[in-house]
């Protein structure tokens, strides 16, 4: 953090935030903007709860939570155990590195149809496609972290008798834990965004289903953009959830 | 260099290995070739990709030619937009705190989930597939102009005014090329936002395109061609991406790495 006071940096956020609210919602009431394609704020959540009972968003909501969180921890965890394996021992590297390396630049939505095709519509493919999205950035992170741990702590802790399991436990993951927390950062970010994509593509509930088919079935304007904005909300305060554990969690050998 | 060409050596022969398995996986009927198109499949829909084209006409060249050209539209548009924005936003700190919580929540919007919103106002059409791309390029590009302007080194600053560089003078020779690195990181990450987005955008309300390509090979029961598809759209990514590397370590020598971009 630089010079001036945090609260000044709040106030201005705020302020920035309601400006932005207020012109959205006096564009739409001084009809510069057309209210019934792009209603404002206020109206569209207010229709919106109208519309569909509270219910309907939950439901599709927990879907969305669901799949992601658990396509997350697969991916994740896969992605640390091979990315940590790869890394430490130089034989298992060998083979799981060129492979990783060539699935990597295929985008995680690129999947989606060969995901239809091994596992179906149903919610193994969506796991699939959220596995992608996390798999890829914890690898890739959880590698460089520990084939980048200071070598003079390697020594140190050989001369202290540590070695094989011991070793990659006390020193190998607790050194590479600030490049995997990073990773799992953006793994959880591509995870959300891939999910909602692939509900958007193919699927019968969830948050992306439920703007899509609100689009489709000719419904309101009002509940795709407060279904945008729930996406969102999602998305950030899950976002700083996972920062605050990990930042805890680096904070053990890092400092806080 | 003998571990480099070990490690290429291993890679051949497992890429061999699993080709070989597949195929004869598929030969002695242990696996499906629709779930596990085989290498002998793929080389033949590769071929077909190329000259009669799928679906009938469009070649696997102007797939590629059509998504390439919708990237580059909503790129440049939110190029030229950010880059000035940013530049500016990152020069006035008033204005920088004012916009901090707005740029991150719409960051956090995940671009795709605009989708229904932009048909319902533009169509299904090709505007609304430039929309989505500007929009994805356009949050990454801005957060990175701002950073690179506002993190300038203030000893640079300050070594410049001791020498009595001030005001336009200072930020063209001093802040911008300082400023650089970073907002070629933001340009390259960004153009690989823009990558990603448009697989997804394909996948609805066309059937040109790479992304449109894999989706309909799908429902015509051609895993192959989805396969071919997705191994271009690997290379392509991949080209783009070290493409942007090599040119951004020839124009910023002075960038000193660039994995600061977020």
């Amino acid at each position: 953090m630089g010079s001036g006071s945090r609260a000044g940096d709040i106030l201005w956020g705020l302020a920035g935030i309601i400006i932005t609210l207020a012109g959205w919602e006096l564009a739409t009431r001084l009809g510069a903007i057309d209210p019934t394609i792009f209603p404002g704020p206020i109206t569209a959540i207010l229709t919106a709860a109208h519309q569909l009972p509270a219910s309907v968003f939950l439901d599709n909501m927990a879907w969305s939570l669901f799949r992601v969180t658990g396509g997350f921890l697969l991916g994740a965890a896969a992605g640390t155990i091979i990315g940590f394996a790869a890394g430490w021992y130089r034989g298992f590297g060998y083979f799981a590195r060129p492979l990783i390396e060539l699935l990597r630049p295929i985008p995680p939505l690129a999947w989606i149809p060969l995901a239809i095709i091994w596992f179906g519509l149903g919610e193994p493919s969506k796991f699939f496609i959220v596995f992608l999205g996390a798999f890829f950035p914890v690898v890739t992170s959880a590698y460089h972290g520990i084939t980048h741990v200071d070598p003079s702590l390697i020594r140190a802790s050989r001369s202290f008798g540590l070695k094989g399991l011991g070793m990659l436990f006390h020193v190998g993951i607790p050194a590479s834990a600030p490049d995997l927390a990073t990773g799992l950062r953006i793994g959880w970010g591509l995870s959300f965004g891939v999910l909602i994509a692939a509900e958007l593509i193919a699927a019968d509930r969830g948050l992306g289903f439920m703007i899509m088919n609100e689009r489709n079935a000719g419904g309101s304007v009002s509940v795709i953009i407060a279904g945008i904005l729930l996406i969102g909300f999602l998305n950030l305060v899950t976002d700083a959830a996972l920062a605050s554990v990990l930042g805890r969690w680096i904070g053990r050998w890092h400092g806080a | 260099m003998r571990q480099q060409l070990v490690q290429a050596f291993i890679a051949l022969l497992m890429i061999a290995v699993i080709l070989l398995g597949v195929e004869l996986g598929v030969r002695e009927e242990y696996l499906k070739a629709y779930e596990f198109p085989p290498a002998s499949r793929i080389v033949q829909g590769f071929i077909e990709l190329t000259t009669v084209g799928f679906p009938t006409g469009v070649t696997i060249w102007s797939h590629i030619f059509v998504t390439v050209i919708r990237i580059l539209k909503g790129y440049i548009a939110a190029m030229a937009i950010a880059i000035p924005l940013g530049m500016l936003i990152g020069a006035v700190p008033v204005l920088d705190k004012m916009t901090v919580p707005l740029i991150v929540f719409f960051r956090s919007v995940a671009t795709l989930s605009l989708l229904p919103l932009v048909i319902v106002w533009f169509g299904a059409g090709e505007l609304t597939k430039v929309i989505l791309i500007a929009y994805g390029c356009f949050w990454v590009m801005l957060s990175n102009v701002i950073a690179g302007v506002k993190y300038v080194d203030p000893a640079l600053i300050r070594a410049a005014r001791a020498f009595k560089v001030n005001g336009w003078t200072l930020y063209r020779e001093v802040i911008l090329p300082a400023a650089l690195p970073r907002m070629f990181a933001g340009a390259r990450v960004a153009l690989g936002v823009g990558f990603m987005v448009i697989v997804g955008a394909e996948m609805i309300g066309t059937i040109q395109g790479l992304g449109a390509l894999i989706m309909e090979a799908r429902s015509f029961y051609r895993s192959e061609i989805t396969v071919i598809g997705m191994l271009v759209i690997g290379i392509l990514g991949y080209l783009i991406t070290s493409g942007l590397a090599a040119l951004e370590r020839l124009l910023l020598p002075w960038g000193g790495g660039s994995s600061e971009a977020a």
